[in-house]
């Protein structure tokens, strides 16, 4: 049983591992911080994994783990955001056949979501990744009306750093 | 089209990470030791229950028992000893189910909320046993002073009790550091994170 449970998991992790690795680059600025929380994210989706009963999705599931381990479990600051490090994320997101363009606004969103802090980071996330306002305020724990007026402010926020 | 649909855009067709792992290396991960908060509260939540209760043995208490009666606290000390098991038991039940309902897959509030109530708990021990002693030691000042108030002049009673108020004073002032310190480090980032939380409920 616990075998089967565990090849299930290395299973579901593999496939998705890609949601834990954009919020540890949303959550950290150099690559050991980047490693620690993806550690720490990985003993937490495990732990719980049990109780993961199927009835969503296992990626639904796995972001609320992994975005709770960020902002709640993980304990290291990320206030102090070292620029040089910031810079260094383009070693992780090149890619051959991958538009120029966007690679520079992939970089200066990375750079502005730095300057965020944890909620909203968490906020435009789930806006990035298209998630629903139902799960983005059952995720966080606030009403659907709190997150819309807060998604708007942070949305606003940010396009007022990426394009001052 | 908004400014940020084109951001948006890029986001969702950004390159998959490229030092992905396998599931060899995810399972190593898996089955390495946890730095979570929650792990860290628990155990010197553990550690301060252990260890203040443990205080008691170092106290010969057949010789503080002496003392005790002959200050005629006997009865008082027993009865309070008593008491004090119970709350303290209670707290440990408190704690206890507290760090149970602690749970990640909740939401982000209220993992936040089990988290500072579980160490709330703890504080609440730590306060009670503090008042506790505090309580003891003023009572058996004041006995003291009482069975021995002919050979003592105001003088002397007024430089024993002052004695006693700045010891307890100083030993509650290092211990309250202590806790800030230990405290302030483990909690700060979450409970940033919680004001930001309790503020959208409250502000909208």
């Amino acid at each position: 049983m616990q075998k089967n449970l565990e090849a299930k998991f290395l299973e579901d992790f593999e496939k998705n591992q890609n949601i834990a690795h954009k919020i540890c680059r949303i959550y950290t600025s150099n690559k050991s911080a980047h490693n620690d929380l993806f550690q720490e994210i990985t003993i937490q989706v495990w732990k719980n994994y049990p109780k993961f009963r199927g009835d969503s999705k296992f990626s639904t599931w796995m972001y609320r783990v992994a975005l709770n381990t960020a902002i709640s479990l993980y304990r290291k600051s990320t206030r102090r955001v070292k620029t040089q490090d910031i810079s260094n994320l383009a070693y992780k997101i090149k890619a051959t056949d991958y538009d120029d363009t966007e690679e520079q606004q992939l970089k200066a969103l990375y750079k502005a979501i730095h300057t965020l802090n944890d909620i909203e980071k968490a906020l435009i996330f789930l806006y990035l990744e298209d998630k629903p306002y139902k799960e983005i305020s059952e995720t966080l724990g606030i009403s659907s009306v709190n997150a819309r007026v807060k998604m708007n402010r942070t949305k606003e926020k940010l396009k007022n750093i990426l394009n001052p | 089209m908004d400014l940020l649909d084109n951001y948006k855009k890029a986001w969702s067709n950004q390159p998959e990470e490229t030092s992905k792992l396998s599931a060899i290396e995810i399972y190593k991960l898996a089955h390495s030791k946890s730095s979570s908060i929650v792990k860290w509260i628990f155990i010197i939540g553990i550690l301060e229950f252990v260890i203040l209760n443990s205080l008691y043995f170092f106290v010969d208490i057949k010789t503080a028992m002496e003392e005790y009666r002959k200050i005629g606290l006997e009865n008082f000390i027993y009865y309070s000893n008593i008491l004090a098991y119970i709350i303290i038991f209670y707290f440990l039940i408190k704690f206890y189910v507290n760090y149970r309902k602690i749970s990640i897959v909740d939401s982000t509030k209220n993992l936040m909320n089990n988290i500072l109530k579980t160490r709330k708990t703890v504080r609440n021990y730590v306060i009670f046993n503090l008042t506790y002693v505090a309580i003891l030691m003023l009572v058996a000042t004041v006995a003291t002073i009482n069975t021995n108030s002919k050979d003592l002049n105001t003088t002397q009673v007024f430089m024993v009790i002052g004695a006693t108020l700045l010891a307890t004073l100083l030993f509650l002032g290092v211990l309250w550091l202590f806790y800030q310190l230990l405290y302030g480090f483990l909690l700060k980032k979450l409970k940033r994170n919680y004001k930001e939380l309790a503020k959208l409920n409250s502000t909208n």
